[in-house]
């Protein structure tokens, strides 16, 4: 099919016809794009013109077992053609097969699964099951949320308006929705409390949650959502004390935990699931991208027994319908990518690979006065850019860091995600370390550049 | 080899489907577990075959079993599953062209998805954010139709404010909502007397909800163009004509909701396309790639999305999920099928043959109250005058246990019973369908309430 197709007849189509999610069809015109991506393999892309890249992030850090496993095609096509969908209340064994994998892979009592078909549902399930959960326990006064600011947990509704996202989101999709608590995000260098150490900045983060449940009346507040380790600001590691500080808060004050491993979850993190560094069991998790390594769309709400068992009933069920609940393609896809991803040992190569990584990029610090933080856990790690290491500044406007080094990578093959000042990485799990080493290399290189474009010198 | 027990035993201890409880299914040696498919037919592990009425929930379009479909996604999966951030791919970019060219008017910029609730939030955003684009800040609020279903995510739960959404238990809703009157000839709320009077009526009152609410404050008014969750509720000729003038007078966003009308369901490519107008934007799911792989898209006018347009005028949202290359070679390959097929006229034919049979059942069943429905969006609706012994709850369970005794897969809500399956149904099927309905219905007759 790529072969016969004139490269630039698609961009001409694509400039007509498609709205890329965040980005605008003018530009796009103007800088020569979008890149038409025609295969993929491991950690690499080969675009339309047989150039190839290396996605650094991993399409939105969701590739977890790299492009071009022909095992999981096989298997969706095996299933697609036994049955691609299924009658409304009837189910299908690969889903039942998925459903029971997720309660074993989970920790505790997780042992009921909802499915969906991307982050932003499985979030807002998990807040629907919250809050309905409460009314069954005679208190429907429970209705808000608290998530921390420097979060993010989908895009749709309710969940736009957890965590704390980019201010046009206000002003463009307002009025913002009720019960929304936003709390600090326990980010140890930019701590909100100016907090001395991380242990300092977590304990303070996590009694910031109990005020504000106090303030607002615990009787009103339905639960706490959170990413083991968030996402936007760039994979803040939370010290040790900060989890278990508010598993007790959320016990104490009958506030329903939930975990969202979206990112973190299927070995992103060096472990299953980005809660396991920090031994703590939510009463619900949120699952998607590496559930699936995004072969096609897959999330998962994945619920205790203690809460599930309000929903037992027929007259009690969850009034909750999404067509591509249990969708029984996508869970065949599923299931085979956790088998890839445990049989070859994905979540230690993340680990292992991650804390090269991460001394890789630290290794270059003494080299570039820009380099703020490096920071993360596993194949989930970022640099922070900043102009001034002492005050911890960013950069102005005008310099459009974000875009400049975006641009800077582009020319030496990599697709990076740099929003602002922080450089994200979220490769593959199968990523080696030559492929680091590339990586590293290229960024050591752009680094350069910048600085030297910024008139700023070697450090001494 | 793991029995039907076994696999039951494990859906009710870990599985959470939809609107069941597992103990309830537990009870009734339940869920069935359906092996393989074809056509309108699905067969379960222990070889018990059904006809699946609804194809799915209104989405299986296409029909099970089409092997072109598995081809088409192993063949991209194979040269490529996902794509970087901020890049695209081959498939996508043709079933935008694609979607463009199938649409009316100046419908052109297609904003991909994995499902119709992400395909309305969307469209909700793009209409509030165009507003503020065009320096109209304050407009914000939502016209849906009472009993209508966009979706079930926070931001379209409260559309339509339908009474079996459980809304009660997910409270406080969103702001903005704003219910106009159902366009139903059978039971409009203005006493409408013909479909003509009550389509009159009915958008009448979308134009006073916003001279009440202040025009400078509705960001957009959504619809499907015939009412699915309300059993294919057909509004007169003129509703829809009304409302698209309306919208216009009063610079409303008129979102038209195609995620079940979309891909022949109505026996015209789109459900408008029996009115005759174009919406400013359209949104699909279901049909779209007959639920063989979740996808769904927004398409905008060149209007709308030229807000756009610039890189300070940046809409700003994303999906993992939106524009999946996998699901977009799979749309394209399940329109490719539709066109080939002829299922749009399909629908058509088999829809009105459906329909006829329908209401001959009517004529010869007092309890039966409508027919209705276009193309292959069918419901009929149990008389709600009639008194059973049995609580409507109750009905809607007794009739779904029946049918399903009599070979039928198929879906109730309260007294309207929804029937809307593939396009390839044959009249066979249809016979088949009209005939357990008859005895259905005869024994319902016995349930009546003497009282």
């Amino acid at each position: 099919m790529t072969n016969i197709v004139n490269s630039e007849q698609i961009r001409l189509k694509a400039l007509n016809n498609l709205w890329i999610h965040n980005r605008d069809w003018t530009e796009m015109a103007e800088s020569g794009g979008p890149p038409v991506i025609t295969s993929g393999e491991g950690i690499r892309v080969t675009d339309s013109e047989g150039k190839t890249w290396i996605d650094v992030n991993g399409g939105y850090s969701c590739v977890n077992i790299g492009y071009g496993r022909a095992e999981i095609a096989q298997a969706v096509y095996d299933q697609i053609n036994k049955t691609p969908f299924c009658p409304i209340g009837t189910t299908t064994e690969v889903v039942i097969n998925l459903a029971e994998k997720l309660a074993q892979l989970t920790p505790s009592d997780l042992n009921r699964v909802f499915f969906s078909t991307g982050g932003s549902e499985a979030n807002e399930t998990a807040i629907k099951i919250a809050r309905a959960y409460h009314n069954r326990c005679g208190e429907p006064g429970r209705y808000r949320v608290i998530s921390r600011r420097g979060s993010y947990h989908g895009m749709t509704g309710g969940v736009l308006w957890t965590g704390d996202g980019p201010a046009v989101h206000k002003a463009d999709y307002g009025p913002g929705y009720p019960g929304m608590l936003h709390v600090p995000q326990p980010n140890p260098y930019r701590c909100e409390f100016d907090a001395q150490t991380e242990s300092e900045c977590a304990v303070l983060c996590a009694q910031a949650i109990e005020d504000t449940i106090l303030f607002y009346g615990p009787e009103t507040v339905s639960a706490f959502i959170g990413e083991p380790i968030a996402i936007p600001q760039g994979a803040p590691v939370p010290s040790k004390e900060y989890w278990p500080m508010v598993r007790d808060i959320c016990n104490r004050y009958g506030v329903i935990m939930i975990a969202d491993e979206v990112v973190c979850g299927f070995g992103r993190t060096g472990k299953m699931f980005g809660m396991e560094h920090f031994n703590v069991s939510p009463d619900i998790m949120t699952v998607a991208k590496g559930i699936i390594s995004a072969y096609l769309p897959m999330a998962a709400t994945i619920v205790s027994d203690q809460i599930a068992d309000s929903f037992s009933g027929g007259e009690s069920s969850l009034k909750h319908v999404l067509t591509n609940s249990g969708h029984p393609v996508s869970a065949a896809a599923a299931l085979a990518n956790i088998s890839i991803i445990e049989k070859e040992n994905m979540v230690d190569n993340a680990r292992e690979v991650g804390e090269y990584f991460k001394s890789q990029l630290q290794g270059m610090v003494n080299d570039h006065p820009y380099i703020g933080d490096i920071r993360g856990i596993g194949l989930f790690l970022a640099m922070e850019l900043v102009s001034d290491r002492e005050t911890k500044a960013g950069f102005e406007p005008d310099i459009e860091v974000g875009t400049r080094l975006t641009d800077k990578f582009k020319e030496r093959g990599l697709i990076f995600r740099a929003r602002e000042n922080i450089l994200h990485f979220g490769p593959p799990l199968c990523i080696t370390r030559q492929d680091v080493d590339e990586i590293v290399h290229a960024v050591d290189i752009v680094l350069w550049e910048f600085e030297g474009e910024c008139g700023v010198g070697r450090l001494a | 080899m793991t029995t039907n027990i076994d696999l039951q035993d494990k859906a009710n201890r870990y599985l959470w489907m939809q609107a069941k409880g597992w103990a309830d299914m537990a009870e009734m040696g339940e869920p069935i577990i359906i092996d393989h498919a074809t056509g309108i037919s699905v067969t379960d592990i222990e070889g018990n075959t059904w006809l699946d009425v609804n194809g799915g929930y209104a989405s299986v379009n296409i029909g099970y079993g089409k092997k072109e479909i598995a081809d088409a996604v192993m063949h991209q999966m194979l040269q490529l599953s996902y794509y970087p951030e901020q890049t695209t791919t081959l498939p996508n970019v043709l079933l935008a062209e694609k979607l463009a060219e199938l649409t009316p008017g100046d419908l052109t910029r297609v904003w991909p998805v994995s499902g119709g609730s992400e395909a309305n939030e969307i469209a909700i955003r793009m209409a509030r954010a165009y507003h503020v684009r065009r320096g109209d800040k304050g407009r914000y609020k939502i016209i849906s139709r009472k009993g209508s279903y966009h979706g079930a995510t926070f931001g379209v739960a409260w559309l339509g404010r339908s009474q079996f959404m459980g809304l009660d238990e997910y409270e406080p809703g969103p702001p903005g909502m704003i219910y106009a009157a159902q366009p139903n000839p059978y039971n409009c709320e203005f006493g409408g007397k013909s479909p003509a009077e009550c389509a009159a009526l009915c958008a009448k009152d979308v134009e006073n909800l916003i001279i009440q609410n202040q025009p400078d404050t509705v960001a957009a008014f959504i619809g499907e163009p015939i009412t699915s969750s309300l059993g294919a509720v057909v509004p007169g000729d003129k509703y829809w004509p009304l409302i698209r003038e309306i919208c216009d007078y009063y610079g409303v966003v008129l979102i038209d909701d195609e995620v079940v009308c979309g891909f022949g369901r109505t026996g015209k490519m789109f459900g408008m396309d029996h009115f005759g107008i174009t919406p400013d934007i359209m949104t699909f799911a279901k049909g779209l790639g007959s639920s063989y792989i979740p996808v769904g898209a927004v398409i905008a006018t060149s209007q709308i999305a030229d807000a756009f347009a610039g890189k300070e005028n940046i809409f700003y949202a994303a999906l993992t999920a939106g524009g999946h290359p996998v699901s977009a070679a799979s749309a394209l390959m399940n329109i490719n099928i539709i066109q080939k097929e002829g299922l749009v006229d399909c629908s058509a034919k088999a829809g009105q043959y459906f329909i006829d049979c329908l209401k001959d059942l009517a004529d010869r069943h007092s309890i039966v109250g409508d027919v209705r429905g276009l193309g292959l969006l069918v419901a009929l609706e149990i008389d709600p005058k009639v008194n059973f012994t049995i609580d409507d709850e109750g009905l809607a369970k007794w009739l779904v246990r029946k049918f399903k005794e009599r070979g039928l897969l198929l879906r109730t809500l309260s007294r309207v019973i929804q029937m809307s399956p593939p396009l390839c149904v044959t009249q066979i099927e249809i016979d088949l369908i009209v005939e357990a309905l008859d005895s259905t219905l005869t024994e319902l007759a016995s349930y009546i309430s003497k009282g």
